[in-house]
């Protein structure tokens, strides 16, 4: 069950109520101004194969990052597994990115017990996404376009076959300026998926 | 009398001149480990640490601390024999030893899952200067809180020893350089 945390403010929230101690991580949508082209790091598939950002290029792409650990990761992957279907005919390649250290594994192990029937596995080979990417928390899901430049990115979980996702990944499709207040809403699992 | 004085004037200062870091942290702890063996401090005698403090159940977004402090292992080759990887949760009552021990298999068979009880949660937080806060449930699910904690990754040395408390974004390059350096004992 999900449930819906409409606490967003345009362009992200830092967690309200924290102590001034605590780790502050924003989350929700931010726009990367200027766009800018992701590194390109050692991504395989399930065969082993180059699955990377060189490969992504040529339409807007949707990159997932997440992890069989990370438990609001794990609930937000049948939500793009919805969308791929969806989206992927309009335009916009959907990729969810696992950062496992047992590799494509761990993706599968996860994908079998969720019951995840349309995205593909994509491994972070040598674990570099999180800091070549720049994702300090997960999930972060970073939104690019067609030249594989990131314009946005979605810290935290959505709802990504929502209505709202769908209208900001139909504008990146169209190649419109992706703003702020395009967010979708945060999602939070209630329970371990 | 004078004498009296200035001895403890020589007792004053020299309390005033130790650093406030010393006087507080003092690294040491007592827990149990994800197999239920209780270990201190001591019990890592002649390894170098790397050790933070969090817990399994991230409600928002999961910080990507223990998988940096994988790679970072990962990159050190077989240098990494020489480091402990530990873990301790400020959330016992969810974060079961069942529990850690799958999470910490994510992360490498090298890590070390640590709990106890509240008390003994509280006091390892103490002596590592951790501050944790508890969010109880609006309503419905009891089970369903978060906690907020001061994040980082804590090295020290063969000794148990403090350091470096490196920040929660730290990369994995730097922290397999200080790790490096410690194992190679340059850190003094």
């Amino acid at each position: 069950m999900i449930l819906d945390r409409r606490t967003l403010l345009a362009g992200g929230l830092a967690l309200a109520a924290r102590p001034a101690w605590a780790v502050r991580v924003a989350q929700g949508l931010f726009v990367t101004e200027p766009a800018r082209p992701l590194p390109d790091i050692d991504i395989r598939d399930n065969q082993n194969q180059p699955a990377g950002v060189s490969t992504w290029k040529g339409k807007p792409t949707l990159v997932n990052l997440w992890a069989s650990w990370c438990l609001p990761c794990v609930a937000e992957l049948p939500a793009l597994d919805r969308l791929k279907p969806i989206i992927e005919p309009e335009g916009l390649r959907v990729v969810a990115l696992c950062l496992d250290r047992s590799g494509a594994v761990g993706a599968v192990n996860t994908y079998a017990r969720l019951g995840i029937k349309n995205l593909a596995v994509s491994v972070d080979y040598r674990r570099q996404a999180g800091e070549s990417f720049g994702a300090a928390v997960l999930p972060t899901t970073l939104l690019l376009d067609s030249q594989g430049r990131e314009v946005a990115r979605f810290v935290g979980g959505a709802a990504w076959d929502g209505p709202e996702s769908l209208a900001l990944l139909r504008a990146l499709i169209a190649g419109k300026p992706v703003t702020a207040d395009m967010a979708p809403p945060l999602v939070r699992p209630t329970s371990n998926p | 009398m004078l004498r009296r004085l200035l001895a403890l004037a020589a007792s004053l200062a020299l309390m005033v001149s130790t650093p406030v870091w010393a006087q507080e942290f003092s690294g040491r702890f007592l827990l149990e480990t994800h197999d239920g063996k209780r270990v201190n401090d001591e019990t890592f005698q002649g390894k170098v640490r790397m050790m933070a403090f969090g817990y399994t159940f991230c409600p928002d977004v999961c910080p990507t601390a223990l998988s940096t402090m994988a790679a970072a292992l990962d990159l050190l080759g077989n240098k990494a024999d020489q480091v402990v990887p530990l873990f301790v949760t400020v959330d016992p009552k969810r974060d079961t030893k069942a529990q850690l021990k799958e999470y910490m298999s994510a992360f490498g068979p090298r890590f070390i899952g640590l709990t106890g009880t509240q008390q003994m949660t509280d006091a390892a937080a103490r002596a590592f200067r951790v501050r944790y806060e508890i969010h109880q449930p609006d309503g419905g699910d009891p089970d369903h809180y978060t906690v907020d904690h001061s994040a980082g990754i804590f090295i020290m040395d063969r000794q148990g020893r403090l350091v470096v408390k490196m920040g929660h974004l730290a990369t994995a390059d730097e922290v397999a350089e200080r790790l490096t350096q410690v194992i190679e004992g340059e850190n003094r």
